[in-house]
C-alpha cells in the first residue's frame, strides 16, 4: 500500500479547488496538492457560461448589501444570511484577482469590466467573458497553477475521508492511470468536488463525472449533509440529452409552445412570459408535458421556437444554440422549434458547511457545489455559482493553511485503504446479475418522476421505496475489466454507487419538507411555510444504512422573510 | 434502426501483446460520443476512453477517425456514415503521445512542454494594479488580438495532427505556441516575460514550423497556431533572435527578395547555415548537369519600381523593419562589382534596351490590391 503525505489534500480541481490551490500555493510553504478525477480543465466549471455576479467599484447604484437581498430572495429565504454577507462583499475582490490573472472579462468601451442583468438581480451585475465565463476562469486559474508549480495528483478518484471523530487525518483514493489504492496522509482535506445532478441520469445538464463523489464520500464518513432535497431544475434542457439550452434563447425573443402550439406561459406568467424566473418556467413547461400538452409522439417535450428570429440573428446571438440544436437534436433551429424539457442542473444542497467552509470535522472544509454553506438556500441565482466557487475556494484554502500550520501530524490506520481494496475487489467478483448502466438509467428515471419538478407525499414514499430497492440490487453490479491501468468500468461503477447513495439522502427530507420553497415545488403542499419549515434538513448515514434526518435553524441577520414575488 | 461499424483500436498494455481492432456495431445517432457511449453501456464496459462535458468545452474525447483527428462529441454520427460511405470507421487514439490503454493517451508531455513557454500572465506592475481593490483597464480593441488563442481548451488535436511533433521531440506543439503567444501580445504582460517566451520559444523548436497548416484545420475552435507560429517568429527576429537558421533564412528571403527580386541559391546556404563552401560546389554542379549558373541576377528594368512595392507590402504587413539595409547594400555592391556600374546606371539602361519586366511588377501589383 503507497502512502502519500501531504499538509493539505484538494480534491477536485474546478473552479473551487483550483482556486484554493492557488491561494494555498500563495500563502504557504506546506505541502499542497489537488486531487482529481480528471485533468484540471476538463472540470465542469468549464461549461458555465453566463457569468459571474459581484458588485464593483463602478456599479452605480448597486451595493453587496442590495446583492445579498436579491440572493437570499432567490433562496426563498432558506439561505444563511452571514454567509451570503461574506460571499457577496468579497465579490469585487474575486473579480479584480481573477482579472489581474488574466481572465478575459468583456469590457465597456472605456475598459472597465461589463456587466449585465440576469434573473432574480435589481441590477446589472453579472460580470462576464462572452458566452464562455465558466471556461476563461478554468482555463486561467489552471495556467496560475501552473505558474505555481501546484502539485497535481490528476486522474486520481477519491474513495473515503478518514477522520478519528474529532479531526481529519487522510483520505484513500484509486490511482486511474496506474491502479491501485492509495493511502494519503494529511492534515487537512478541501473538498471541491462538485454537484450531483447525475443522480437524474437521463436528464440533467451536467458532465457525465458530476456524480458527487466527495459528497458521498463524506455522507459514508458519518459527515451531515444539508438541504438534499433542493435540485435546480433548468427550464430549457435539449429534450434527448439534457444539454443546456442558455437562457438568452428567450431572452433574444424566443417562444415556449405546447403541442396546440399555443404560447402557454400566457397562463402561467401573463406579463414576465417565457422570462419568468427559471423555476417559474421550469414548472409550467413540466404541467404542460404532465397535463397531456406536451410534444412529440410520447408528448414529453415542449417547442422552444426560435423560427420567427430568422437565421441572422440566430447566427448572430445565438450561435452556440444553433450548433447545439442540430449537433445533439438534429434539429436546426432556423427552420423548426427545438424540443426542450426542464433539465437536473444545480445541486443547492450538499456537505454541511459553516460560513468559513468548515465542517464539523476539523481540518475538513468544502467548496463550491458540493457544499452547502448554505448560499443558495432552496434556489440559487444565475451567476451565483461561478461566485461561490471563488469566494469558498480561496476561504477554505486560508482556513486549511491557518489549521494545517498547527495541527499535528495525523496517524491515518490503514484499515480503510484495506477495506477499500476489498470492497474494489468484491466488484470485480460480484455475480453481476445487475448492470451499472441499466441500474443507473432506472435511478435517473425514479428519481426524475418521484423527486423532479413536483413533488408530491404519495409519489415520494413510492419513489424512495424504489430508490431503497436499486440500492439493493447495486450490491450485484459487476465490474468486468480487472486491469489495473485506466479502468473505467470501475470508476462507472464506483461513480453510480456514489449516486446511490446520494439519493436517498435526496428523497428523505423531500418527503419530510412539508412546503414549497424554492426549487422544492410540492403539489400538496404548494405554499412556503416559515412556522414550520424555515430550517434547514440535514441527513447522516447511520451505520444500519438508514438516512437519519434533523433540522437545523436558518441564520437570519439583515432580511426577515417575505413573500417572494418578482 | 440504421447501424454502422465501428472498429475500434484496443490496447491494454497489461495483457495485449499488441494493439488490435474490435469490431462494434452502433447505432447512427447523435454523435461518435454516444457511439462509444452506447459500446460502453450495452456491448463492452471494458473499453477506455475519455470523456466529461459531452458538449464539446471540456476537450476530454479528442481522437482519430479514419485518421482523422475529430472531437468525439462533435462529430455526428450520421456526418461520419455519409463520409466514409460502406468503408468502416476506424476509431484510434491520438498520435504523438503513448497510449495507455485503448483511446486514452498519455498527455502530461505535451502539458509538460507547454509548460515551458510560461503560459500564462506575468503582469507588468505598471499595468496591472497591484492594489487587489484597484481595476485593471483593458479596452475592448485590444483583446481582439488574443481572442482566438483563448479558445484553445487543450484537447490536443493539433498535437497529434502536426508535422513538426512527428520529426522533433523538442517540438513544443502548435497549442502551445498559441498558448504563449496570447501573452505576447497582451499589454498586461511584462516585458522580460515577453523576452523570456521567445528565447524558450527558439529552443522548443519555433523555426521547425513546416507551416503544413494541419493544426489551424483540426482545431475544434477556431485556434490558428500556424498564424501564431508565424507572428512569434516575426516577433523573434525584431527582438533579435537572429542567430538560427529560420531566423536568418527569413533574413535571406526578405533582403535578396527587396535587393533582387528574388532569393539567390547560391548563397542561401552560407547566409543561413555558414556554409562557405557551398557556393563553389553548387556552381561546380550546375556547371556540370547544364544549368544556367549567375552568381547575382542581372537587374532589370522595374527593379526600383518593385523595390517600392515590396516595401509597402511589407510596411502593411508591419514587418518594415525586417529590412537590413546594410545586407541590401552589400548585394548592391556585389550588383555592382560584376556588372562594372552602379546599380541605377544598369537598372537606367535595362529601361533603354526596353527588356520586359512587366511580369514581376503586375503580379505584385495584384498582391497589394488583394490585401
Amino acid at each position: 500500500m503507497v502512502e502519500l503525505d501531504y499538509d493539505i489534500v484538494i480534491v477536485g480541481g474546478g473552479g473551487a479547488g483550483l482556486y484554493a490551490a492557488l491561494w494555498a500555493a500563495e500563502n504557504t510553504i506546506l505541502k499542497v496538492a489537488v486531487m482529481t478525477k480528471v485533468y484540471p480543465t476538463r472540470s465542469h466549471t468549464g461549461a458555465a457560461e453566463g457569468g459571474i455576479n459581484a458588485v464593483l467599484t463602478h456599479s452605480v447604484g448597486d451595493s453587496p448589501e442590495a446583492h445579498a437581498y436579491d440572493t437570499v430572495k432567490g433562496s426563498d429565504f432558506l439561505a444563511d444570511q452571514d454567509a451570503v454577507d461574506i460571499m457577496c462583499k468579497m465579490g469585487a475582490a474575486v473579480i479584480y484577482d481573477i482579472a489581474h490573472r488574466g481572465v478575459p472579462f468583456s469590457r465597456r468601451p472605456d475598459g472597465r469590466i461589463a456587466q449585465r442583468p440576469f434573473g432574480g438581480a435589481s441590477f446589472p451585475r453579472t460580470c462576464y467573458a462572452a458566452d464562455k465565463t465558466g471556461f476563461y476562469i478554468l482555463q486561467t486559474l489552471y495556467e496560475q497553477c501552473l505558474k505555481n508549480n501546484v502539485t497535481f495528483l490528476n486522474e486520481w478518484f477519491l474513495l473515503s475521508i478518514i477522520h478519528n471523530g474529532e479531526r481529519v487525518e487522510g483520505i484513500t483514493a484509486w490511482d486511474i492511470r496506474n491502479g491501485g489504492v492509495h493511502l494519503i496522509k494529511t492534515k487537512a482535506v478541501i473538498l471541491a468536488t462538485g454537484g450531483h445532478a447525475r443522480v437524474y441520469w437521463n436528464r440533467t445538464s451536467n458532465a457525465l463525472g458530476n456524480t458527487g463523489d466527495g459528497t458521498a464520500a463524506a455522507l459514508r464518513a458519518g459527515l451531515p449533509l444539508k438541504d438534499m432535497e433542493f435540485i435546480q431544475f433548468h427550464p430549457t434542457g435539449l429534450a434527448k440529452t439534457g444539454i443546456l439550452v442558455t437562457e438568452g434563447a428567450r431572452g433574444e425573443g424566443g417562444y415556449l409552445r405546447n403541442k396546440d402550439g399555443e404560447r402557454f406561459m400566457k397562463r402561467y406568467a401573463p406579463e414576465k412570459m417565457e422570462l419568468a424566473p427559471r423555476d417559474i418556467v421550469a414548472r409550467a413547461i413540466q404541467t404542460e408535458i404532465d397535463e397531456g400538452r406536451g410534444c412529440g409522439p410520447n408528448g414529453d417535450y415542449i417547442c422552444l421556437d426560435l423560427t420567427h428570429l430568422g437565421e441572422e440573428k440566430i447566427n448572430e446571438r445565438l450561435p452556440q444554440t444553433r450548433e447545439h440544436a442540430i449537433l445533439y437534436e438534429g434539429v436546426d433551429p432556423v427552420k423548426e422549434p427545438i424540443p426542450i424539457a426542464p433539465t437536473a442542473h444545480y445541486s443547492m444542497g450538499g456537505i454541511d458547511a459553516d460560513k468559513l467552509g468548515r465542517t464539523p470535522i476539523k481540518g475538513l472544509y468544502a467548496a463550491g457545489e458540493c457544499a452547502c454553506i448554505s448560499v443558495h438556500g432552496a434556489n440559487r441565482l444565475g451567476g451565483n455559482s461561478l461566485l461561490d466557487v471563488l469566494v469558498y475556494g480561496r476561504l477554505t484554502a486560508l482556513e486549511a493553511v491557518k489549521y494545517a500550520d498547527e495541527a499535528p501530524e495525523t496517524n491515518p490506520s490503514v484499515a480503510k485503504a484495506k477495506d477499500d481494496e476489498k470492497r474494489i475487489l468484491e466488484l470485480m467478483e460480484a455475480d453481476g446479475k445487475e448492470k451499472v448502466a441499466d441500474l443507473r438509467k432506472e435511478l435517473g428515471n425514479v428519481m426524475m418522476k418521484h423527486f423532479g419538478v413536483f413533488r408530491e407525499e404519495k409519489s415520494m414514499r413510492e419513489g424512495l421505496e424504489k430508490v431503497m430497492e436499486i440500492k439493493e440490487r447495486a450490491k450485484h453490479v459487476k465490474v468486468y475489466d480487472t486491469s489495473k491501468k485506466f479502468n473505467t468500468d470501475l470508476i462507472t461503477a464506483l461513480e453510480f454507487l456514489n449516486l446511490v447513495d446520494l439519493a436517498p439522502a435526496i428523497a428523505v427530507p423531500a418527503i419530510e419538507r412539508k412546503e414549497s420553497r424554492g426549487a422544492h415545488a410540492r403539489k400538496d403542499y404548494p405554499k412556503r411555510d416559515d412556522k414550520n419549515f424555515l430550517k434547514h434538513s440535514v441527513v447522516k448515514l447511520k451505520e444500519d444504512g438508514t438516512y437519519e434526518l434533523s433540522w437545523k435553524p436558518v441564520t437570519i441577520t439583515k432580511f426577515p422573510p417575505e413573500e417572494r414575488k418578482y | 434502426m440504421e447501424t454502422a461499424v465501428l472498429q475500434v483500436f484496443r490496447y491494454d498494455p497489461e495483457k495485449d501483446q499488441a494493439p488490435y481492432y474490435k469490431e462494434y456495431e452502433v447505432p447512427v445517432e447523435g454523435t461518435l460520443l454516444n457511439a462509444l457511449l452506447y459500446i460502453k453501456d450495452n456491448l463492452d464496459p471494458t473499453l477506455a476512453f475519455r470523456a466529461f462535458c459531452r458538449s464539446e468545452v471540456c476537450g476530454s474525447c479528442s481522437m482519430k477517425v479514419n485518421g482523422k483527428t475529430k472531437l468525439a462529441c462533435k462529430t455526428p454520427m450520421k456526418e461520419l456514415v455519409e463520409t466514409w460511405k460502406g468503408k468502416p470507421l476506424r476509431i484510434e487514439p491520438l498520435n504523438h503521445m503513448k497510449v495507455i490503454k485503448d483511446l486514452v493517451v498519455d498527455i502530461d508531455k505535451p502539458i509538460e512542454k507547454m509548460k515551458t513557454l510560461i503560459p500564462w500572465l506575468v503582469p507588468d506592475p505598471r499595468v496591472v494594479p497591484t492594489d487587489p481593490m484597484h481595476e485593471s483597464i483593458i479596452y475592448p480593441e485590444e483583446m481582439e488580438a488574443y481572442k482566438d488563442q483563448i479558445h484553445c481548451m487543450l484537447c490536443f488535436s493539433c498535437y497529434s495532427a502536426c508535422e513538426a511533433v512527428a520529426d522533433n521531440e523538442r517540438y513544443r506543439g502548435p497549442f502551445a505556441f498559441s498558448k504563449a503567444y496570447r501573452f505576447q501580445v497582451d499589454r498586461r504582460d511584462i516585458e522580460t516575460a515577453k523576452e523570456k517566451r521567445i528565447r524558450y520559444a527558439i529552443s522548443g523548436g519555433l523555426w521547425s514550423c513546416v507551416q503544413c497548416q494541419k493544426c489551424l484545420y483540426v482545431c475544434p475552435k477556431g485556434v490558428k497556431p500556424a498564424e501564431d507560429i508565424q507572428n512569434l517568429r516575426g516577433q523573434a527576429v525584431k527582438k533579435g533572435f537572429t542567430d538560427k537558421p529560420g531566423a536568418k533564412k527569413l533574413k535571406h528571403f526578405v533582403d535578396w527578395i527587396y535587393a533582387t527580386g528574388q532569393i539567390n541559391r547560391l548563397y542561401l546556404p552560407e547566409e543561413v547555415y555558414g556554409n562557405k563552401e557551398a557556393r563553389e560546389k553548387l556552381t561546380k554542379a550546375y556547371t556540370e548537369m547544364g544549368v544556367e549558373v549567375w552568381e547575382v541576377p542581372k537587374p532589370t528594368k522595374g527593379l526600383m519600381k518593385f523595390r517600392d512595392i515590396y516595401l509597402e507590402i511589407l510596411s502593411k504587413e508591419d514587418k518594415a523593419l525586417d529590412l537590413d539595409y546594410s545586407h541590401v547594400r552589400k548585394i548592391d555592391k556585389m550588383v555592382s562589382d560584376i556588372f562594372k556600374a552602379d546599380i541605377c546606371t544598369i537598372v537606367d539602361k535595362a529601361h533603354e534596351e526596353g527588356r520586359s519586366s512587366r511580369g514581376l511588377i503586375s503580379k505584385l501589383k495584384g498582391l497589394l490590391g488583394g490585401q
